[in-house]
């Protein structure tokens, strides 16, 4: 597995986090999309279980950027995991992946609603857990965490409903 | 008729309609969490609602008289749950189930409503986490104690009175309009 994170940081710049217990390969945000469809078709990690956002505000002994992105990949062939990690700023972006995999379209949905960070290209980056009148992001450190914020009148979802049905084959009217 | 208090047949009247309503409390079952776990079994063979009467679970709030709202509320759900609570047809009681209805629980957080009664009046508050069959038939009793001390007449009064008000009000903005 030592070897996967040395063939990433040949040919991709990644770097080994130093931090973590297990194998984490740090790299840059530019690098995202070239890096994960080089590990989907050659080293056939087929699966993105999650994606987690952290945010370091106020830790201790920390330096960098304040948020990462982190993606954790699975192997059912090869029975391996891997995480990647991606540090950005308030105001930096992040590629989406949702083209390769579909499953990173909610997502990436829930890591911008609860940390606020922005995926470029997303098709439809909107609220995931958070009802849509929330202002701000919650699981931000500087979100004050007993901040309540109601909500006036019923979510409306129809729109994913229709695109859904209408993904199936159906026609909606 | 002295003092606005019900006469003989009146006041047996009042008395009939009240025994008519505690014995017959169909429940519509808000259930978002474990509470509705105990809820179940409350229903069911072993503890067995019915025996009080009330064994109609409907799933429709147009068909039930108690809203019983177990488990916990968060902001997004809020709304729903008012809106089940308007559907339902007069006379109508709410019982909060479990910490987390009464209070938001542990969940002291961004998310969580703190306590249903910042959306909809309660009439009983069930403590545990979640409560016990037995709580649950303790709410009913009480409720049924409060059913029967409230007066059908009375009530009938306030909404006529609440009704010529607001007819009067409409009356009074007709005659200036036409000014």
């Amino acid at each position: 597995m030592n070897d996967l994170i040395l063939e990433l940081a040949e040919k991709f710049g990644a770097a080994t986090d130093e931090r973590s217990i297990d194998k984490c390969a740090i790299i840059a945000a530019e690098k995202l999309i070239e890096t994960v469809s080089f590990l989907k078709e050659t080293h056939a990690f087929d699966v993105l279980i999650d994606i987690v956002g952290v945010d370091y505000l106020g830790m201790e002994n920390h330096k960098g950027k304040r948020f990462a992105a982190i993606y954790c990949l699975k192997s059912t062939k090869n029975t391996a995991r891997l995480r990647l990690k991606i540090q950005v700023d308030e105001n930096e972006k992040i590629p989406t992946l949702s083209r390769i995999y579909p499953i990173a379209d909610w997502q990436e949905r829930e890591v911008w609603d609860q940390f606020g960070i922005v995926f470029e290209g997303h098709h439809n980056l909107k609220r995931l857990l958070n009802h849509v009148e929330f202002e701000g992001h919650p699981l931000r450190k500087d979100y004050p965490a007993q901040k309540r914020q109601w909500l006036s009148e019923n979510d409306q979802m129809l729109d994913q409903l229709e695109n859904r049905l209408e993904h199936l084959g159906y026609k909606v009217i | 008729m002295q003092n606005g208090s019900p006469g003989f047949f009146a006041g047996k009247l009042d008395e009939l309609v009240s025994w008519g309503r505690l014995h017959s409390l169909w429940p519509f079952p808000y259930g978002t969490a474990c509470c509705a776990i105990e809820f179940m079994s409350t229903e069911s063979a072993r503890y067995d609602l019915s025996r009080i009467g009330s064994e109609f679970v409907r799933f429709t709030p147009r068909q039930a008289d108690v809203l019983v709202v177990s488990g916990t509320i968060t902001f997004k759900q809020a709304p729903i749950l008012k809106r089940i609570y308007e559907q339902m047809m007069e006379p109508k009681w709410v019982i909060s189930m479990g910490a987390c209805a009464c209070s938001g629980g542990f969940y002291d957080c961004y998310c969580t409503v703190p306590g249903i009664d910042r959306i909809i009046p309660v009439d009983i508050y069930i403590g545990g986490c979640p409560s016990r069959p037995e709580a649950f038939f303790d709410a009913m009793l009480e409720l049924q104690e409060k059913i029967k001390n409230q007066s059908y007449i009375e009530e009938r009064k306030k909404k006529l009175k609440e009704q010529w008000e607001s007819i009067k009000e409409w009356g009074l903005s007709i005659r200036n309009w036409k000014k």
